[in-house]
């Protein structure tokens, strides 16, 4: 009896977290199944789950816009850039914040943790206004170069936290052979946080890739539009029928980085969700 | 600006590095001059320095890009300041005009109000759904995982919002293609999904009429009754189904709460779901009085965490319902309305009066789940 009541519940388990998991897949089968659909099966009244002909018209057609090309070599530039200089500062800041004994040091710790309530959006208006004064909207610098000033206090948290778990002795022996912090930092510490490391780049690269109020605001042209601003201005309004295969291309194409970056980083994506959720 | 834009903002960048790198070791000479002014020793005088020079980024950051914006938008909060025009002072002006005159600002009020009493109960319960389903340890646990948290990180891309329109879309839309199909399957569904629609509107209707001030709409949406047999819902198409589309979304990208909810589940020890399991509890029985009041604590963060997120939605309104005028200012988020209003004539002085009210909002609610948190949530129970 027992294990008849085992065996169905497990059945009933499996169903859930198949059904489940298929209806949280889903939009990406959609995407990628319509942008391989004719026009009018992708505006069809009746359900076609699977194109009857794989068309790959759409792909041809959105990768031979200039406009799209320049927005996904747009997107790679804003985001590598602004993510080289974001994850090294970061990882000099939880250096100081972990690694080494200052006065103050508490009073600046718990100052930047508190800037995490302050939401980025809030401080958007004033931070326009400077950047206009100095001419810098209408260029990537906006979006970029404060994020070199160790942009993201949950970043730094995440980092400090794992710094703080190297034994004290590693830095201290290699003091002794008269080692700089610079080199501490750059060949031992560096070294050791590696894995959290690649989640903080995980997370700042998704946020750059996906991030669409900062080159709304900054990026006035086309010609330097990233992926967010292009792909969401491809739907019109006006147009009687929406060309919804050659969207879903495009989008299949600007999600295709996160996908495979999902794919390897999960393991560490996972791990960063417990860190800076749990205890901050 | 005639010069190649990436060549123009790489040079930016580099001179950024060498500013960043010259300030830190300013920085850190400063902090050795003043240790050594109060007669620090010779170690202190080193750690000092090495501490600042190495926190400085963060420090200078939060000078140039935190605390003179927030000074300066408190100045400009009380001027009607629109670019190019130079700021003049008026006092509290934009602030009565904003909560006694702006009926869209309290619209965005109100729609936050709608996605904290409607939403998140919804996302918090399939979050959790989700989370106890994982924690059964079942074979394959990590792509069950994998795909319940895909979408936290697909999901504000304007790629995938795009594919949330389309599937939206009430007529020819996947979703109620299939609505529609099971309808006809199983009457039982029907009847389910009239329901559905039923409360949906009713609840919208009664925002709605509350925004508007008087109840004349919510009078005529009780009075139209129990919806038709071949009714749908009408997703992205009327502003009474508006939020209810942003409301999907936000359950779709439930995978934060999820983890939060898979980790306290984890934290409950064993024993006591052996002990309760000799003593005959069912599994329903061993949830609702061992796990749930176990996991009070993290409903309690979502819940607050998912607060402040719902003030923020930006993208799936953007990419929803930017170009109509209609349905749009029924479900301005907090922030959307931010960018919209100050960006549209570019009125700085009243954007930064609803940068304040924001920042007021979230530490308003930071507050209460310091206070709360030790009155209504059991922490420790063993």
């Amino acid at each position: 009896m027992k294990t008849i009541t085992h065996i169905v519940g497990r059945i009933v388990l499996y169903v859930l977290l198949t059904g489940s998991s298929i209806v949280m897949a889903f939009p990406l089968f959609w995407m990628i199944s319509t942008s391989l659909k004719s026009l009018d099966e992708a505006n069809a009244s009746r359900i076609v789950w699977v194109p009857t002909k794989i068309l790959l018209d759409a792909y041809r057609f959105i990768l031979t816009d200039p406009d799209f090309l320049r927005s996904y070599f747009n997107s790679i530039f804003y985001s590598v850039l602004a993510l080289a200089g974001t994850l090294l500062s970061i990882a000099a800041v939880a250096y100081a914040f972990s690694r080494v004994e200052w006065p103050g040091r508490n009073v600046v710790f718990f100052l930047m943790l508190s800037t995490m309530m302050i939401p980025a959006q809030a401080l958007i208006v004033p931070q326009y206004v400077f950047f206009n004064k100095i001419h810098w909207v209408g260029t990537f610098n906006p979006l970029i170069i404060p994020g070199y000033f160790a942009g993201g206090a949950a970043m730094v948290f995440l980092l400090r936290q794992s710094m703080a778990q190297i034994p004290k002795e590693m830095d201290e022996s290699a003091f002794m052979d008269g080692a700089s912090h610079l080199q501490i930092w750059w060949e031992i510490v560096l070294p050791l946080v590696k894995a959290p490391l690649a989640t903080v780049a995980t997370f700042l690269f998704v946020g750059f890739w996906n991030n669409l109020l900062g080159p709304l605001i900054y990026t006035q042209t086309t010609s330097m539009y990233t992926l967010p601003v292009y792909v969401a201005q491809l739907f019109n309004i006006n147009s009687q029928v929406q060309p919804w295969p050659t969207m879903m291309a495009a989008s299949v194409l600007t999600t295709v980085p996160l996908m495979v970056l999902f794919f390897f980083a999960q393991r560490y994506i996972l791990e960063g969700v417990l860190i800076t959720g749990l205890k901050g | 600006m005639s010069t190649n834009p990436y060549l123009y903002t790489l040079v930016w960048a580099c001179g950024a590095v060498v500013f960043i790198i010259l300030a830190s070791l300013g920085l850190g000479r400063l902090a050795r001059f003043v240790v050594r002014l109060f007669g620090g020793s010779k170690i202190k005088q080193s750690n000092t320095s090495v501490g600042f020079t190495f926190a400085a980024p963060w420090i200078v950051g939060f000078l140039i890009f935190v605390v003179a914006p927030m000074l300066a938008s408190l100045y400009w909060s009380c001027t009607n300041y629109k670019i190019p025009n130079p700021p003049t002072w008026n006092g509290l002006e934009n602030y009565t005009r904003l909560i006694l005159q702006d009926k869209e600002f309290r619209g965005s009020l109100l729609n936050t109000l709608f996605l904290t009493v409607v939403g998140l109960p919804l996302q918090i319960g399939v979050a959790l759904f989700l989370a106890v389903l994982l924690n059964q340890k079942s074979r394959g646990e990590r792509v069950y995982r994998m795909s319940f948290y895909l979408p936290v990180i697909l999901g504000f891309n304007t790629a995938v919002l795009l594919c949330w329109r389309l599937m939206l879309t009430a007529g020819t839309g996947i979703i109620n293609q299939i609505i529609r199909g099971l309808s006809n399957a199983f009457p039982p569904f029907g009847y389910l999904n009239r329901l559905f629609i039923y409360v949906t509107e009713i609840i919208n209707a009664f925002f709605i009429s509350l925004n508007n001030g008087n109840f004349t709409f919510f009078n005529k949406t009780l009075a139209a009754g129990f919806p038709a047999a071949n009714r749908v819902p009408m997703w992205i198409q009327t502003p009474l189904w508006s939020k209810m589309s942003v409301v999907i979304l936000m359950v779709w990208i439930c995978g934060t709460m999820m983890l939060v909810f898979l980790a306290g589940l984890n934290n409950i020890p064993r024993e006591l779901h052996e002990a309760a399991e000799v003593d005959g509890a069912g599994s329903w029985k061993r949830f609702w009085n061992i796990s749930f009041p176990l996991i009070t604590p993290y409903i309690f963060y979502n819940l607050i965490v998912g607060m402040i997120a719902a003030l923020q939605i930006f993208e799936p309104i953007y990419v929803l319902y930017r170009d109509s005028s209609t349905l749009a200012p029924s479900a301005y988020s907090m922030v959307y309305y931010l960018w919209r209003a100050t960006f549209r004539f570019n009125e700085i002085g009243y954007g930064s009066a609803i940068s304040w009210i924001i920042m007021v909002i979230i530490l308003i609610i930071t507050l209460i789940q310091f206070r709360l948190q030790n009155r209504w949530v059991q922490y420790e129970l063993y």
